[in-house]
């Protein structure tokens, strides 16, 4: 019957987001009768190393969300297109858009919303989904009142959607609540699927900032004529975030609504939504990334025998460059599970069984993208399910993430950790050859992005921690701050400094 | 010299639309008490005396019972005064009202699809005017609202406003060729439309706004080629739009398949299936008895498909054509049902089409074709 369309992003945007977005959803969810109704939500620009939004409070959603809820995810390097609104974090026009472009067909309905509201059918038996099916085809609104902050924080269960609606019956006359939002966007808006198509979507030169509902409204009226009102059917509410912080880059009225003189966008007609993308689609109800990464870490490595295990981070040892596989790879899978399945990994090593398992789990996470493993790593198996070999400078530009593994060629799988070990020859002249690899693909990485690919690729180093290799990788990448245990550092190329410039760093870090 | 005086006019019209717009409250407020009513409930509510709007919204309510505007103010009235159940009842009315009212051609442009009366938004927009003068949306929205109940020269005057104040937004002048060609000066419209077109050369419903103006400057030819060239414009999913241009041309063969998928969309739309009905005479192919009861107990155009089926005598349903429209659609459809047995009545029917009805609906633009091909 009708399609709620959402967006957002996974940062940090007011401490309780995660608390609003999981009430607003969770009791959207439970208007929900007609078995094609669908949450739509686009998570825009989340960076490809963090999961979505939902996923990431997935735990306070209900059932009920988790299974109507459709995550779009446009990653950053999607947005490139989108050159003019580089800046801005969320593209609010284009993430609805390519919501609206794939939604189910079999819904009449679309409505838009933020994250945080709830709507509040006046007759406490009815669904959305039914109060919509009597509907005549038209443009209709509800006026969305401001819940205070005390009142959703403190009071509300993010788990009881239904005990939240049924504060909200009693709420708005005790505590004089009905009083509508009068800024641009404040209505809770229903309009046809078929509607939106004719006028091509929302206006994508628009910026964020709630004006693009405004604008669409406008245009809305001019395609079909005034908007009807739902005030007797269902009223909306919306969760104040109260403390959180502004929002930035609102649009000018003037150059949003009065330039407005015909409902459609002909300069977008044929790209709204991008229609040519292909964008992965997430559910929280089946496939989720735990089950992804049970089934690949799961498939690759044996459960361990005993309860704990000890290591050493004493000085003495930090030439050994033994580590224990079985314990590195999780976290190892735990760098590349966000990335689009079809990503190409390069993997540059030491240690052929690293690459034994790590390619079972790489495929029993779903991953389809080829191991790329360059001919100049000598004695690493190439015969695995997607590995591929070839010059390192050829795969260089077909790789979308790199993984530098410096073990030693010459450890057993069995062999204890941290204990003294000597780098051996062939150990050595192995490493040679992914120290000489790594710092290459440090240094040229801008200049050999694959086409389309406009941000830095992600270097994650494998054994990198309290050993030699430690300066040189976080010399190279910006990495993110992790413990030793895990061996494991992951982050973006640096930016390549000046000749000048390097004295300095280097005089600081002597000093330090 | 020329270009002084052409200055000189431009700027006199300007000022002659700025003042003509500015009256068109006082017009409306003078023009029908229920607009009048309207208004004056709606300030009554605005103020705060609910019970004094509700008396007035009721009174309203008897005498412009269609009235959509005045029953949801009515409904919202009694929303605040605690009665729900009344404001639900009003609120019903008023979106049954609103499903009821049939949409203008799909081939036509956005605003003649919309079906007025719009006192509300005419109000409003005049109320922003008041205050902001120098936005081109307002007098836009004003002037389509007052297109769609019909009120060209109205919107004529809108239209000019917002055109001196954005002269290069083609759109607009699109708009106004639409008035001008309600307002019969079609020779000014074929101008306004070339001037949008040379703008916007993709514009399908502008193409389709000079098809009607040439077609009532009686050149079939040039009006053709408009409306091929809309058809070809018209995306693939907009069946019913490009159907509808198919029957002005009174291309029977194109428009059956796409009628066919415009009632899989719209299986309610009883116009689909009439027009469906009217291609098969045409092309001379059987129809079904089922086919043809179909749908007859709709109030309009129920009578047609009851004509179709012989449930009904041509004078019957020419009595219950109870407007312009509807007789010109009936006179149509007795032409195309006389026309296997009886050429010279079929032409008999097809022009009296031709000489009293506009020239923008779809079946004066298929008696024309008809007549053509038939050779008067």
């Amino acid at each position: 019957m009708f399609s709620v369309i959402l967006y957002g992003r996974n940062v940090s945007h007011g401490y309780n987001l995660h608390k609003r977005a999981a009430i607003g959803l969770n009791a959207l969810a439970e208007l929900m009768s007609d078995s094609d109704d669908e949450i739509l939500f686009v998570d825009d620009n989340t960076p490809d190393d963090h999961p979505t939004f939902p996923e990431a409070i997935h735990d306070t959603l209900t059932d009920k969300a988790k299974s109507v809820m459709r995550i779009l995810r446009v990653r950053p390097r999607h947005r490139l297109d989108a050159r003019r609104h580089a800046h801005q974090a969320v593209l609010e026009s284009q993430s609805r858009n390519v919501a609206l472009r794939r939604s189910n067909p079999r819904n009449r309905w679309s409505c838009f919303a933020t994250t945080d509201t709830l709507l509040v059918p006046r007759n406490e038996g009815r669904s959305l989904s039914d109060i919509l099916d009597e509907l005549p085809d038209g443009f209709y609104r509800t006026p969305r009142f401001d819940l205070p902050k005390t009142l959703w924080e403190a009071a509300f269960d993010r788990g009881d959607p239904n005990g939240n609606l049924a504060k909200l019956r009693h709420w708005p006359t005790r505590f004089h609540l009905d009083r509508p939002r009068d800024e641009a966007g404040a209505e809770f808006q229903v309009m046809l699927r078929d509607d939106l198509f004719a006028i091509h979507g929302f206006d994508e030169a628009m910026s964020s900032g709630g004006s693009s509902d405004s604008n669409l409204a406008a245009r809305l009226a001019l395609h079909r004529g005034a908007a009807g009102t739902l005030i007797d059917k269902v009223l909306g509410y919306r969760c104040d975030p109260g403390r959180a912080g502004t929002a930035k880059g609102m649009n000018d009225r003037d150059r949003v609504v009065d330039v407005v003189t015909t409902p459609y966008l002909p300069a977008q007609a044929d790209r709204w939504g991008w229609p040519d993308l292909d964008i992965e689609e997430i559910r929280l109800d089946r496939g989720t990334s735990y089950e992804r990464f049970f089934a690949g870490v799961g498939a690759a490595i044996e459960p361990a025998r005993a309860p704990y295990d000890a290591t050493s981070l004493e000085s003495h040892l930090v030439h050994d460059l033994t580590y224990d596989l079985a314990h590195t790879l999780p976290f190892v899978c735990d760098q590349v599970l966000t990335y689009p399945k079809h990503s190409g990994v390069m993997f540059v090593g030491a240690r052929a069984d690293f690459l034994r398992r790590f390619s079972t789990a790489w495929r029993g996470m779903g991953f389809t993208g080829p191991i790329l493993v360059p001919q100049e790593c000598a004695g690493l198996p190439i015969d695995g399910q997607g590995v591929e070999t070839g010059p390192f400078v050829e795969l260089l530009r077909r790789a979308e993430i790199f993984i530098f593994e410096f073990g030693l060629a010459t450890q057993r799988e069995d062999e204890p950790v941290r204990t003294g070990r000597k780098i051996t020859p062939p150990d050595d002249a192995c490493l040679k050859v992914v120290e000489s690899l790594f710092r290459r693909a440090a240094a040229l990485e801008a200049e050999t992005r694959p086409e389309g690919q406009g941000l830095p690729r992600r270097f994650i180093g494998v054994n990198v921690i309290y050993n030699y290799y430690w300066p040189l990788f976080t010399d190279h990448i910006g990495a993110n701050i992790t413990p030793f245990c895990s061996q494991v550092l992951a982050g973006d190329p640096r930016a390549v400094t000046p000749k000048k410039a390097r004295f300095p760093r280097l005089r600081r870090r002597s000093m330090a | 010299m020329t270009r002084l005086s052409e200055a000189i006019l431009e700027t006199w019209r300007r000022a002659i639309d700025r003042l003509g717009s500015g009256c068109i409250q006082h017009l409306s407020e003078e023009e029908g008490g229920a607009t009048a009513l309207y208004l004056s409930a709606r300030a009554s509510a605005r103020a705060g005396d609910l019970e004094k709007a509700a008396q007035q919204f009721a009174a309203l309510a008897e005498i412009a019972p269609t009235l959509t505007a005045g029953l949801e103010g009515h409904g919202e009235t009694a929303d605040r005064l605690g009665q729900s159940a009344l404001a639900r009842a009003k609120y019903d009315v008023a979106r049954r009202l609103r499903s009821e009212a049939r949409r203008g051609a799909p081939d036509r442009p956005f605003v003649l699809r919309n079906r007025g009366p719009f006192p509300a938004e005419i109000a409003a927009y005049t109320s922003v005017l008041l205050s902001v003068k120098d936005r081109a949306l307002p007098y836009v929205a004003r002037g389509n609202a007052l297109l769609a109940e019909g009120r060209a020269r109205l919107a004529l005057l809108d239209y000019g406003c917002a055109l001196s104040l954005k002269p290069r937004h083609f759109e607009i002048a699109a708009l106004k060729a639409e008035a001008l060609v309600m307002l019969g000066r079609y020779e000014e419209a074929l101008r306004a439309f070339d001037t949008a077109l040379a703008a916007r050369p993709n514009d399908a419903e502008i193409y389709s706004g000079r098809a009607i103006a040439c077609l009532a400057l009686g050149r079939l030819g040039a009006a053709d080629a408009d409306w091929r060239r809309q058809s070809e414009l018209l995306p693939p999913e907009r069946a019913a739009a490009r159907a509808c241009v198919s029957l002005r041309m009174a291309d029977y063969e194109a428009a059956l398949p796409l009628l066919q998928r415009a009632l899989e969309k719209e299986p309610g739309d009883p116009y689909w299936r009439l027009y469906r009905l009217t291609s098969l005479r045409r092309l001379g192919r059987s129809v079904g008895q089922p086919e043809l009861e179909r749908m007859a107990d709709v109030a309009w155009p129920g009578p047609l498909l009851a004509l179709h089926a012989g449930h009904l005598s041509a004078d019957e349903a020419l009595t219950r054509a109870d407007n312009q429209g509807r007789r010109a659609e009936t006179l149509f459809q007795l032409g195309v049902i006389a026309w296997p047995r009886d050429r010279a009545e079929a032409r008999r029917r097809w022009e009296e089409v031709a000489a009293e009805t506009s020239p923008a609906l779809i079946e004066h633009a298929a008696a024309r074709h008809e007549l053509a091909r038939a050779g008067s």
